[in-house]
This record gives structure tokens, sequence and C-alpha cells, in this order.
């Protein structure tokens, strides 16, 4: 933990030489995502609602989703262009290294342009939170569970990216993959999944999970549906589909032919 | 003429990687089917409220996923940062062809070939799954002919634009971020933009991003006049003027370090 600490303090250091940049990346990163929002607020505004979810409700799963995926971009980004190590064959200096070529993609760097998204996310779960006009035990009850909703989100997005990594051991190249992978998948589960039609609901609650990220726990906090099991199923699909994802991994490195050079 | 073989050999690169875009071609029909499920789910019921139905949104957002290959998702700054970072501008600036033909004739045969292999395919994919409006009179297909070229001539300028800026500011990712966003915010990528509220959807129609997507999408569907071609005429004039304009300022302002 400590020799994580490090490295992450080191990328910080590194990333805050830039400053200017790093203020000017967050704020058109978060732009993006809140245009995005916009648009579907003006959509809500205009017909109240999408099979029965308004405009508050969308954003809480919105919100959830959003901060997910963005904090996996800013804490995974080496996972995540890991199709750099495959093309110019830098994963060799990986393997040759004490520490598990994961913790060196994980402590190498930090993309905290990224962070903008993180706080757009955090915005609109403030806003849709005050705009439910929940009772005050509906509202305890959400924030303590959003962590653990948001934490499960960003296991199940790390989880997806270190699959679609670990493709590259074979393919070379992700990032085609990931738009099936990653920000289709993450786009959907901005919205209630009850609106798409059965296959799609099956994609989302088997192979690509994040169905069970926001929709299953935001169902039962907000007395649309389930039971308390609800509020079980994130972390516990997060953690099994983890483990999925780097027995996968290990299987992958095995299976790894460097080119030589 | 070197600007057409420069055309045919971007396209014939692209070719190399078309199993990777037959994937990525499966997640653009998904976002497609994402979107269209959001507005079966606002608008069911309700069609009264609209000027668009069920079925008139299902078309859009079919043609919309299909033009977006074509206008929407081209390469960021058309690689002109990368030739900034590494000092291969100078060569290309001082080639005897001119650099603003020089690079958007490239990005035109990679949108030629996604015409083919990323256009066509998503739009058979629609056809087959929730239906693909097909246009019912001829002249429309005339119409649409010139209304996706000038949606194709309107954005490779802007995304030259995010990319010449890099002579000045070497970084373009976010220049690049925010040219995107509002390509596809601004340009109807979910709403179509006499749906926002006022006063964007009166402002909208007239910005350069309705003519890279809203103006080719309504035509297609029959549902614009033909006389909104003028206004994407109109941008493709004053930006390829103002993208040659700047390009001269980006010669006078190269700096040779030596080497």
């Amino acid at each position: 933990m400590n020799l994580y600490l490090k490295l992450l303090s080191g990328s910080l250091r590194s990333r805050m030489q830039y400053k200017m940049n790093f203020l000017v990346s967050s704020l058109s990163y978060g732009l993006i995502m809140a245009v995005d929002f916009v648009l579907l607020a003006a959509i809500l505004q205009r017909f109240d609602d999408v099979k029965g979810w308004n405009l508050y409700e969308v954003g809480l799963l919105y919100g959830i989703s959003s901060v997910a995926i963005t904090l996996y971009r800013v804490f995974c980004v080496e996972v995540h262009n890991f199709e750099r190590y495959m093309v110019e064959g830098e994963f060799d200096s990986l393997l040759i290294r004490p520490v598990s070529p994961l913790s060196l993609l994980l402590t190498k760097n930090l993309d905290l342009s990224r962070i903008g998204g993180t706080i757009q996310g955090i915005l609109i779960l403030v806003i849709s939170i005050i705009g439910l006009k929940l009772n005050n035990v509906e509202l305890f009850l959400l924030l303590i569970y959003l962590p653990v909703t948001i934490f499960s989100g960003v296991l199940i997005c790390f989880s997806l990216g270190l699959i679609t990594a670990t493709i590259a051991f074979w393919t070379q190249r992700i990032k085609d993959f990931q738009t099936f992978t990653l920000y289709a998948p993450f786009n959907a589960a901005n919205y209630p999944m009850n609106i798409y039609p059965g296959w799609l609901k099956i994609i989302f609650f088997t192979v690509i999970p994040v169905g069970f990220m926001n929709y299953t726990p935001v169902l039962f906090l907000l007395n649309k549906g389930g039971d308390t099991w609800n509020l079980a199923l994130p972390p516990l699909v997060s953690i099994i589909f983890l483990f999925i994802a780097l027995r996968f991994w290990k299987f992958g490195i095995r299976h790894y032919h460097s080119t030589g050079s | 003429m070197v600007y057409w073989i420069l055309l045919q050999k971007s396209f014939m690169r692209n070719m190399q990687y078309k199993v990777a875009h037959l994937i990525n071609n499966a997640a653009s029909a998904i976002f497609g089917f994402v979107f269209i499920a959001i507005w079966v789910g606002v608008l069911q019921g309700k069609e009264n409220e609209s000027p668009y139905s069920v079925l008139d949104m299902t078309y859009y957002i079919a043609a919309v996923q299909c033009i977006l290959w074509l206008s929407g998702f081209l390469t960021a700054g058309l690689n002109i940062q990368n030739g900034v970072r590494n000092g291969a501008i100078s060569l290309e600036l001082a080639r005897p062809t001119n650099f603003f033909l020089y690079v958007t004739s490239q990005e035109a045969g990679r949108l030629l070939y996604n015409l083919f292999f990323r256009s066509l395919p998503i739009g058979l994919v629609f056809f087959f799954t929730v239906g693909f409006y097909i246009p019912q009179h001829i002249p429309t297909y005339f119409f649409l002919c010139i209304s996706i070229l000038f949606a194709m001539i309107i954005s490779i300028n802007l995304h030259y634009l995010v990319g010449v800026s890099a002579c000045w500011t070497t970084e373009i990712n976010w220049a690049h971020f925010v040219n995107f966003t509002l390509l596809v915010g601004l340009g109807g990528q979910l709403v179509p933009i006499d749906l926002l509220p006022a006063p964007l959807s009166l402002i909208t129609p007239y910005l350069p991003f309705a003519g890279a997507i809203y103006y080719p999408v309504m035509i297609f569907l029959e549902k614009a006049s033909n006389d909104v071609i003028l206004i994407q005429l109109v941008w493709v004039m004053v930006l390829t003027i103002f993208n040659l304009w700047i390009t001269e300022k980006a010669r006078h302002k190269l700096e040779i370090q030596g080497g």
C-alpha cells in the first residue's frame, strides 16, 4: 500500500506540472458529459418521463454510472490504454520488474483530466437527490448506499476494462472492442433498464453486467420494485466479475508471446 | 492528381482494419438501439404531444448512427497535432502541395471507406431489425448526395481547425472534445434540434453543427426543405476560406528549430 501511494503521488506531481492543461482538459471533459445530460433533461422536461422514470430518477442512474466510469478512467488509465504495451512492445519491460504487471499498470499513471467528468457526475447526483424530495429514512439509506453502488460500478468497469485489455494479448488492438465492452454499456446504464428490449437486457445482466451497478439497487431505493436483496447484488456481482477478470488476465499473461526486438 | 491518389491510399490503408471495424459497427448499432429505446420509452402514449412519432424517431436515430461515420467520428485534429509535436509539420508545410488539401484529402479517403464499411453495414443492421427509412421521391437522392458531401466538408473543416490550432497551442485534446461535443450535441445526435428548448432551438439551425448531422438526416427523411443545403453551402465556403487563410498564418509562424 505504501508503494502504491508513493507511485500515485509521483504520478500526481508529474501531472500537476501542467496545471493549465489539467484545468482546461477537466473542464472540457465535464462539459461533454454536461451537454449529454442537458439534452436528456430537455427531452424529459418536454415529455415528463421515460417509461415511468422522471428526470431526477434517471439522474440518479446517470450520476452513478458517470462517476463509476470516470473514476475508472482516472485510476486505470494504463489498463484502458493497454493496447500501447502490445503495439509498441513495452509489456516485456513490465514482466521483468519485481512487482506484478497489473500493480505496475495501476500505479504508473493517473488521468486527472477525467476528474472533471467525476465532479460533473457528482453534481448530477446532488441535483437529482435534492429534486427527488425523499423522506428522511429514504434519503439516509440512499446516502449510505451511494458509495457502495459507485464502488461496485468502478469494480465492474475495471473488470470489463481488464477483460478487454487481456484480449490485446491475442489481437494487439482493443480500441474497437472498448466501444463494445465499455462505452456502449455504460452509456446504456445511464438510463433505466426497463426501456430496453429483452435481448439487450439479457446482455446487461449477464456478460456485461452494468445493470446491477445502479438499476437494481435504485429500483429498491426509490420504491420501484425488488427487495433488500437488490442492495446486495452490486457488491456481490462486482466481486465475482472481478475474480473472473483477474483469472482471465492471468490466463492471458501465461499465453503471452513477446515479439522480441 | 496527387490529392486523389492520397484519398485512394487512405481508403486502402483503412481496409487493413476491416474486422476490428465490424466489431465497432456492432457497438455503434447498440448505441443506436439504446437511443431508439429511450425515444420509444419517452414517446409511448404521448405521440400526440410530439411532432415526431415513435417510428419517426426510430428512423431518425438509425439515420443519425449512419451519418455519424461520415461527419461525426473524424480523426482528432486530422492528426496535424502529431506533426507539430514531432516537427514533421515543417516539412509538410514546405511541400509544393497545398497543406490543407493534403490533409483533408486523406481524411476524405477515410470517410469514403466509412461509407462502405461502416455507414452501409450499420444501416443494414437497422433495416433488418427496427426498420430503415427509404426516401420516396427521386429528387431526394440527388439533394441527399449534395447534403452529405457538404456535411463531410463542414466536419473536415471543423476538425482541421482544431488540428491546425496546435501550431499555436501544441495541445488539442480539449479543443477536440469541445468540438466533438458541440458537433453531436448541437448537431442532433440524440435530440432533433427543433425539439431543443429555446433559445437553443432558434440558434442551432444556423450553426455549422446542424449542417454536419441534422440537415442531411432530415433531407434523407424528407422532413426538411431542400433549401437547408444553402445554409450548409455558406458554412462550407466560410470554413474553407477561413482554413486556407489560417494555414497561411501557420506557415508564416513556423520556426525551424534546427537539428
